[in-house]
């Protein structure tokens, strides 16, 4: 088959098929099942219309809220804006040598040329093969082709990183045949500067087309890979040390972790609810019908709602961790039963309402504001008993999260022992790593005897296990 | 199988055609409804409430013909509610009337082995089609005609719920353990509506083709205002739908929705309002608005709402 009906037959289920590649390097799941549909609902709408072709797509493609949003900006990112490229659409033939400074019309190039070849014999060869042709005359069709052939001779899908860039528009000039322009471009230059103008004009209206194969190549094929590498370096990268260029791309990956652990999770509740056979209330109900069982009672099991109560360092070494463990726990509000804040330094607050009137990130400023400083974790310990003692029972999760230095002062540890005394089970997570537990003003060897658990949390992974073990246990 | 929904065969039609029915729709909506007639798939109706996610499926109806067959979830719906039940009462009617047929049956059995034998050699009777009661479900795929079948709110049904639907939704197919796999005989256009307070499992997701409807854009409101409240004047529907929208935009418990737009609509025309008029938007507010706390604060953005939306009408 010559590139000129396999370009015709095979580019739009391809560029389908790519485009299905280019959402699930955007977190979509896609199925083969629902690429499929994807191809019968294409098939369905055409190709022509393009809004018809995006909502028929997205109802088989994007399957939530979110998705619906990240379809819509991979579409129009992918297929562009509203305009044809491959296709032969006469209006736009030499958009490119308009922008340029020399504008030459067609003919002016053809005219040039012809002359160069005049003067200069020898170069006849290096400039009419069919490329230049296709070049002068704007024949975008041609040079789709002729491109999109070079691109599959040295395999530009294979790119995979964004310096790889600059390699493959070289390595695609090279199979299109560049040299012989070039080449041409370096005798005319000193001679003829009318046709090395000509000549440089075709070289960068190439060079242009070629550019956008490969920038589209890379966004299909490697932009997603690389964002895969930087999402995973960063989920392992301790909070604190994250950039603040970084921060909007670890709020997007903490979400993504909130929305699996609710999937995970948000189901196991329901297990409990079947009860079993109460004897003695099916009996009395039983009297009436003499005796004959007809409707049964089921013994109702009452669980007392597990609550959870969490404590925030938000001192200035603790604070970059605080804020994404009461991001993490108030975005899983749906699966987690009920959650109550405090934010301390050196005194201590309840914030539960702040956190739930504001928006997370303004309300943990607001916190951070009213609550930092030095850490006194004596105080805070009182405080916090003096609050919510009375409401810690055995359905209580107290979790703590602070790096347990205190300055060289007295803790208070009794204070801590009789809230584990009080509660299910005291977890402390600690954002320092195991080996400085204990080190300088480190209270934490004292922390660790008295609590149930206690666990590093810098990294969004870490934090993501200690979550979800705490949803496991508590759904348990 | 066949489809008998022949009217919806093109985007351009549906929209035609679904505008007959008072139901305005935006290119997208046509879209997916027409893909799934094509394609034979369920179609997933989400969005806030009151954008017309029902009124959807009931104007498809209306438009093919069709009959509606609804099946409204809740928690604990199960498949005895949703796809059938045997009728136990008619067996146990039957058994007694057969009493006299069984006696002759088992006349001159000797011992229990043997009759349960000759028992055994009749066909399982009492287990059979006449004895079963088909609910939304068998009845949708069972009707000799094609029907419109409307699951709504599948949210609120419980999770196992959703397994249950897989099968009727991707085979159309219904298995009783008694009897086998009953084979649909038509196949429906299926809508399903969620209001999204949880997720759906990704099995049900996959054999759906999703519709996000949202609220509408002033100019589609406006057209669904005049369909439905044929009554009011094009100036007042203007003023009506940018106020609505402007609202939208404020921080309330619950956004007013396309339905209490029309609603409030209504109410206006019974009071014989022509124009926005101060007083009367407070006291008519509470058929756009259904919390106390959202009334009062857009009591307290009155004169601002309204000044703003008339410098735009006067713009």
């Amino acid at each position: 088959m010559n590139p000129v009906e396999r370009a015709n037959q095979d580019a739009p289920t391809d560029r389908l098929l790519a485009f299905i590649e280019f959402l699930r390097g955007r977190d979509i799941l896609i199925s083969p099942a629902d690429s499929l549909v994807a191809m019968e609902v294409a098939g369905l709408v055409g190709y022509s219309d393009r809004t018809l072709l995006k909502s028929g797509l997205g109802s088989a493609l994007a399957k939530s809220k979110f998705e619906v949003t990240v379809f819509n900006e991979a579409f129009e990112q992918y297929f562009g804006a509203p305009k044809s490229d491959t296709d032969s659409d006469s209006s736009t033939p030499n958009q490119t040598a308009e922008q340029d400074a020399t504008a030459l019309s067609p003919q002016e190039l053809g005219e040039q040329l012809s002359q160069a070849i005049q003067a200069q014999p020898e170069l006849a060869a290096n400039l009419s093969s069919e490329l230049v042709d296709a070049l002068k005359s704007g024949d975008e069709a041609a040079i789709a082709i002729a491109v999109e052939t070079a691109a599959q001779q040295v395999d530009v899908s294979a790119i995979k990183l964004l310096t790889q860039r600059g390699q493959y528009i070289r390595k695609m000039l090279d199979a299109l045949g560049e040299q012989a322009l070039r080449d041409a471009a370096v005798e005319l230059e000193s001679t003829e500067p009318a046709a090395f103008e000509a000549v440089q004009a075709l070289r960068e209206q190439l060079r242009n087309k070629v550019r956008d194969r490969v920038d589209r190549a890379y966004m299909v094929h490697a932009s997603g890979d690389a964002e895969d590498m930087l999402d995973d370096a960063l989920s392992n990268m301790s909070l604190g040390n994250v950039d603040q260029h970084h921060r909007a791309r670890l709020k997007r990956l903490l979400e993504r972790m909130t929305r699996k652990l609710a999937a995970r999770h948000g189901r196991i509740r329901k297990r409990v609810k079947r009860g079993q056979l109460a004897i003695a209330p099916t009996l009395r109900k039983a009297m009436a019908t003499d005796g004959v069982p007809f409707q049964p009672r089921w013994r109702k099991s009452i669980r007392r709602k597990p609550q959870i109560l969490i404590l925030c360092d938000v001192s200035g070494s603790v604070a970059a961790y605080a804020k994404f463990l009461l991001l993490f726990l108030h975005s899983l509000q749906d699966v987690l039963p009920r959650t109550r804040s405090f934010a301390f330094s050196s005194n201590l607050g309840e914030v539960t309402e702040t956190l739930r009137a504001l928006p997370v990130e303004v309300a943990i400023e607001r916190v951070n504001l009213k609550y930092g400083g030095a850490t006194d974790y004596a105080r805070a310990f009182e405080d916090f008993a003096r609050l919510a003692m009375s409401d810690i029972n055995r359905v209580t999760t107290v979790i703590i999260l602070g790096d347990a230095r205190n300055n060289n002062t007295d803790p208070r540890l009794d204070l801590l022992a009789q809230i584990r005394s009080k509660c299910r089970q005291l977890i402390w997570l600690n954002p320092e790593s195991q080996r400085s537990w204990g080190t300088g003003d480190s209270e934490m060897q004292g922390v660790i005897r008295n609590c149930d658990t206690a666990a590093e949390c810098s990294t969004l992974k870490q934090l993501e296990r200690v979550v979800d073990n705490l949803l496991v246990e508590l759904n348990s | 199988m066949s489809h008998s929904f022949e009217k919806l065969n093109s985007v351009d039609n549906i929209v035609e055609a679904l505008a007959t029915a008072g139901y305005i729709c935006n290119e997208q909506i046509a879209t997916v409804v027409y893909l799934a007639a094509a394609l034979g798939k369920p179609v997933l109706v989400e969005g806030p409430p009151g954008v017309g996610k029902t009124e959807l499926a009931k104007s498809c109806a209306e438009v093919t013909g069709a009959p509606l067959v609804r099946l409204q979830c809740y928690e604990g719906l199960d498949e005895s509610k949703a796809i059938y039940e045997w009728k136990y009462g008619k067996q146990l009617l039957y058994t007694q009337l057969l009493k006299t047929q069984l006696a002759e049956v088992m006349d001159g059995a000797q011992g229990l082995r043997e009759s349960v034998e000759r028992l055994h050699s009749f066909d399982d009777v009492f287990f059979s089609k006449e004895f079963l009661e088909p609910r939304p479900l068998l009845q949708a795929i069972d009707s000799e005609q094609s029907v419109v079948l409307l699951v709504d709110e599948i949210d609120k049904a419980d999770f196992e719920f959703e397994s249950l639907l897989l099968e009727v939704l991707s085979d159309f197919q219904v298995s009783i353990p008694e009897l086998g796999t009953l084979k649909g005989r038509s196949k429906p256009l299926v809508f399903l509506t969620s209001n999204d307070t949880r997720d759906l499992s990704d099995a049900l997701k996959r054999r759906c083709l999703h519709l996000h409807i949202d609220f509408p854009t002033t100019q589609l409101e406006g057209r669904i205002v005049r369909a439905r409240v044929p009554q009011i004047t094009q100036a007042m529907t203007d003023h009506l739908v940018e106020f609505v929208s402007r609202v939208r935009e404020m921080d309330l418990k619950k956004l007013p929705s396309v339905s209490e737009t029309i609603d409030w609509a209504k109410s206006l025309v019974l009071l014989h309002a022509d124009s926005l008029e101060e007083d009367l938007v407070r006291s008519s507010l509470n058929a756009l608005l259904k919390y106390e706390d959202d009334l009062t604060s857009v009591v307290d953005n009155l004169s601002g709402l309204l000044s703003q939306e008339q410098k735009v009408t006067d713009a």
